[in-house]
């Protein structure tokens, strides 16, 4: 079978329609194996994007984060880490997302995450492992964390979400937490149960091959938040 | 490629495209909803598998029961979970369920989904990844099921549109091979108009060349109208509008010398008695509409029995030729009759005896016309309204009476019949074909036509005799393989049943068929358009040629006959005898020819006495001749 040809087709409903259908079809004969991810970011999208939404303080502190890509993009691995866990950890005040989205859960982007100053531990992580990302960090390494984390000596766990990097699969991740400003191993850190992790492989490349128009790029919150963040300029090229 | 042709291949690959193209769109998207949908199931079930599994105790008896769990309870093909390394720590396989679907479908239409991953968390290290596929040859089975019923209602739909398209090719090729066949009629020169169709672009087409054959039928009515007025004018009595004398005569010498039904018949005398003092008392005006008057009066008693001509042989004297006509005290009752009327209707007391002769084939024509003339000069001196009967020339009658007759024909013509060979040769000598008056046996001897044939007439064995004469014409072809003219009699054409046996035997004989030319005079084919219509109907699809002989006083009507597609016209002797001395004959006949050429129809010239006629004929553009001065100059050929 060859790919179809929907030039004959006029209507624009339709036509988006089938070039749905043609894109899907042409995800199927890729196999949807593991691609590559050109994930590189548009520096002026960005701009515009965090200009508009959040005007030119946003825009200051998106200039500082792209300071830091260029400051860290040389440095050795741990000084990335640190880098990276700091500047967030420094930058963005930590609050509940009922507080600033009005949302029970919402998965910010790390540009809505620097534009508002502030975000809860998924938009931490999310906005620590997209940076580490950009930092030609291999995704193999990082792992998105669910843990069950106990404030201090109290016995009150709280759901919470940390950003792992393993050196080997099977290897004690370093972890890149809000609640504690330094990077430790993951089995030092007592106060943290982990439950699962996940990462943005499959899905991630999923949704960076696919187009917007496709059905399922909107099921999930992950992918919900890679669509977003394409929309504001992290991820561009096909 | 023929117009029909193309439209069946159009809704053909209409049909072929619109089921192509349902079917891959169906299919494919098809496809990629299950693919979709298996893409999510494998995603999550994935997901959720690894969660419970980093939930659980790791032992490997616990591992293993999760593993076998969810793939006994679920439909996968593949739930295996691997060590961070890429051993295998668990794995269920199951078989590809797929049996009723063929090989070569799934092939073609082959489903693809990556596998659902997901990794165990063994606390802060990975445990391993969890690798799920789901069971989806069921796609394949509702894909091919789907197909199938795709396939029968394109099937469906296949027929219907082929039964709408027959319907409308028939729609559209009844009209059309009507138009096909009138543009090869004018093709062929025959104008004809046939009845304009409902499809509007056909209708237009049939429109316009009905327009073009009534325009042709109406040039041809005109030219043959301005030949006609000449021909009236060489041929016909100015006041009264009868033939005059020299044409009356000549017309009265060839039915005197014809070998046909004509060769017998009746001619009467009719004198306007006193014609000087009428003109003196009246003056010639209205001598010439008495005249006028009279002469009608006979052409139309003539017209009543039977296609009778009259003629004025000079100031006073009219004479009828009724051929066919030998009862003469019938013909005397009725002429009488005529004649009283005449005298009773008109204004004038005029006196109108008359005088009546029988004829037949063989007889002197100036003995004939002295004995009508000594026997109505006894009837006006006796009185003004006498008819009597003038004795005719002692003839000797083969036969006394009908029933004779009847008998010695039937016989002769069980015994066979024997065709006479007179050529009829173009302008290079060579053969047009051969004209076969039939003769028979009778008395011992060979008789010709113009013997019996008023006979077989008068017992109206015509079509008897027409069916011998064509079964002698065959059997001749097929002996010398030369071209027959035959002449039927207007008897047999009207004669259904006769039609149909000389359609059976041409049929049976498509070689004969294209060398027999048949020919009926003028008269009779104008007499009984429609059965002569039906002749040329039946015939000429056959190859045989149809003709006209004795053309002339009706070649006016040619624009009526040019649809029927006559192969020739014999031009009557009236209008050849004499061609090379009288110029005014010459052009009726070069018009006349003219007006056959563009009609396709060739022109032969009748009775040719001579070499010089003949000569004169050819140059005004006659394709044929025929007649005594041909006879003689034959090539020997028997």
């Amino acid at each position: 079978m060859s790919p179809p040809s929907y030039r004959t087709l006029d209507s624009p409903v339709r036509r988006r329609f089938l070039a749905g259908l043609g894109s899907l079809w042409l995800l199927a004969g890729l196999g949807l194996g593991p691609s590559p991810v050109a994930a590189s970011l548009s520096p002026q999208q960005l701009r515009r994007s965090m200009q508009a939404e959040y005007g030119a303080q946003g825009v200051a502190v998106l200039e500082e984060w792209f300071a830091l890509l260029d400051r860290l993009r040389p440095a050795d691995l741990e000084a990335r880490l640190r880098g990276v866990n700091d500047f967030f950890n420094r930058r963005i005040r930590w609050l509940e997302d009922i507080a600033i989205w009005r949302q029970e859960d919402y998965w910010a982007t790390p540009l809505e995450t620097l534009g508002r100053g502030e975000g809860d531990c998924e938009d931490f992580t999310i906005a620590k492992y997209v940076t580490l990302k950009e930092l030609d960090v291999s995704e193999e390494e990082l792992r998105l964390i669910y843990v069950r984390a106990r404030i201090g000596r109290s016995s009150i766990t709280q759901a919470h979400m940390v950003l792992g990097y393993y050196e080997t699969p099977g290897a004690d991740p370093l972890v890149l937490d809000n609640l504690v400003p330094s990077i430790t191993r993951g089995s030092r850190r007592t106060d943290l149960d982990p439950l699962f992790s996940f990462n943005g492989r499959g899905l991630w490349a999923a949704g960076s091959s696919q187009s917007r128009a496709d059905p399922v790029a909107r099921l999930s919150r992950w992918r919900r938040v890679i669509d977003r963040m394409r929309q504001q300029g992290f991820i561009q090229g096909e | 490629m023929s117009l029909i042709k193309q439209l069946w291949l159009i809704v053909a690959a209409l049909l072929l495209l619109a089921f192509g193209g349902s079917l891959f769109i169906g299919v494919t998207a098809s496809r990629a909803y299950i693919e979709q949908e298996v893409l999510i199931k494998n995603a999550d079930n994935a997901s959720a598998l690894a969660l419970t599994m980093s939930q659980m105790p790791k032992d490997p008896v616990t591992l293993e029961l999760l593993v076998s769990a969810q793939f006994d309870t679920g439909h996968y093909r593949r739930v295996e979970l691997r060590s961070p390394k890429g051993e295998i720590i668990e794995q269920r396989l199951g078989g590809d369920a797929i049996r009723d679907v063929p090989a070569w479908f799934v092939d073609l239409v082959h489903i693809e989904v990556p596998p659902g991953r997901a990794v165990v968390q063994d606390g802060w290290r990975q445990l391993g990844t969890l690798v799920l596929e789901s069971q989806h040859s069921f796609a394949y089975r509702s894909l091919w099921r789907s197909t199938l019923s795709l396939v029968g209602w394109f099937g469906l739909a296949a027929v219907i549109s082929l039964l709408l398209t027959w319907w409308i090719v028939r729609q559209i090729r009844r009209p059309l091979s009507a138009v096909v066949e009138q543009a090869q009629h004018i093709g062929q020169r025959r104008f004809t108009t046939v009845p304009a169709p409902r499809t509007r672009e056909l209708r237009e087409v049939v429109e316009a060349m009905n327009r073009l054959s009534a325009a042709v039928g109406n040039m041809l009515g005109e030219e043959s109208q301005k030949l006609d007025r000449l021909r009236q004018q060489l041929q016909h009595d100015p006041v009264t509008g009868v033939l005059n004398r020299e044409a009356f005569l000549s017309q009265l010498q060839i039915h005197l010398d014809s070998q046909d039904a004509r060769a017998s018949g009746a001619l009467a005398l009719v004198r306007l008695a006193h014609l000087v003092e009428i003109n003196e008392r009246l003056g010639r005006a209205e001598t010439d509409a008495l005249l006028h008057e009279m002469a009608h009066g006979l052409e139309q008693f003539g017209q009543a029995h039977g296609g009778g001509i009259v003629g004025r042989l000079n100031g006073s004297d009219f004479v009828l030729l009724l051929p066919g006509k030998i009862d003469l005290g019938q013909l005397r009752h009725d002429l009488g009759r005529r004649l009283a009327a005449m005298r009773e209707r008109g204004r004038t007391p005029v006196g109108l005896p008359g005088a009546l002769i029988d004829y037949a084939q063989g007889d002197q024509r100036s003995m004939l016309l002295a004995s009508l003339d000594g026997t109505l000069s006894a009837a006006e001196t006796r009185s003004d309204e006498g008819l009597m009967i003038a004795e005719g020339p002692q003839r000797r009658s083969l036969f006394t009476s009908h029933d004779e007759w009847r008998y010695a024909l039937q016989v002769a013509m069980a015994k066979g019949i024997y065709l006479a060979h007179y050529p009829v040769l173009d302008a290079t000598g060579e053969l047009l074909h051969i004209e076969c008056p039939s003769r028979l046996r009778l008395a011992g001897e060979w008789q010709p036509a113009g013997v019996f044939i008023p006979w077989i007439s008068r017992l109206g064995l015509d079509s008897q005799l027409d069916l011998v004469v064509i079964d002698e014409a065959i059997r001749d072809i097929t002996h010398r393989g030369k071209p027959l003219g035959i002449n039927l009699s207007v008897a047999s054409i009207q004669d259904a049943h006769f039609v149909i046996e000389l359609q059976s035997r041409l049929k049976a004989r498509p070689d004969v068929a294209k060398l027999l030319w048949l020919e009926i005079p003028e008269a009779m084919a104008i007499h009984d358009l429609a059965s002569f219509r039906s002749l040329c109907r039946a015939l000429q699809p056959l190859g045989c040629r149809i003709g006209l002989e004795h053309v002339g006083a009706s070649f006016t009507r040619i624009a009526d006959l040019q649809d029927l597609g006559l192969a020739y016209l014999k031009l009557d002797r009236t209008l050849v005898r004499g061609i090379d001395r009288v110029a005014e004959q010459q052009t009726i006949l070069r018009g006349m020819a003219t007006l056959c050429h563009s009609l396709g129809i060739l022109a032969i010239g009748e009775g040719v006495e001579n070499r010089e006629e003949a000569r004169v004929l050819f140059e005004l553009g006659l394709d044929g001749a025929t007649g005594p001065g041909i006879r003689q100059h034959e090539k020997p050929a028997d």
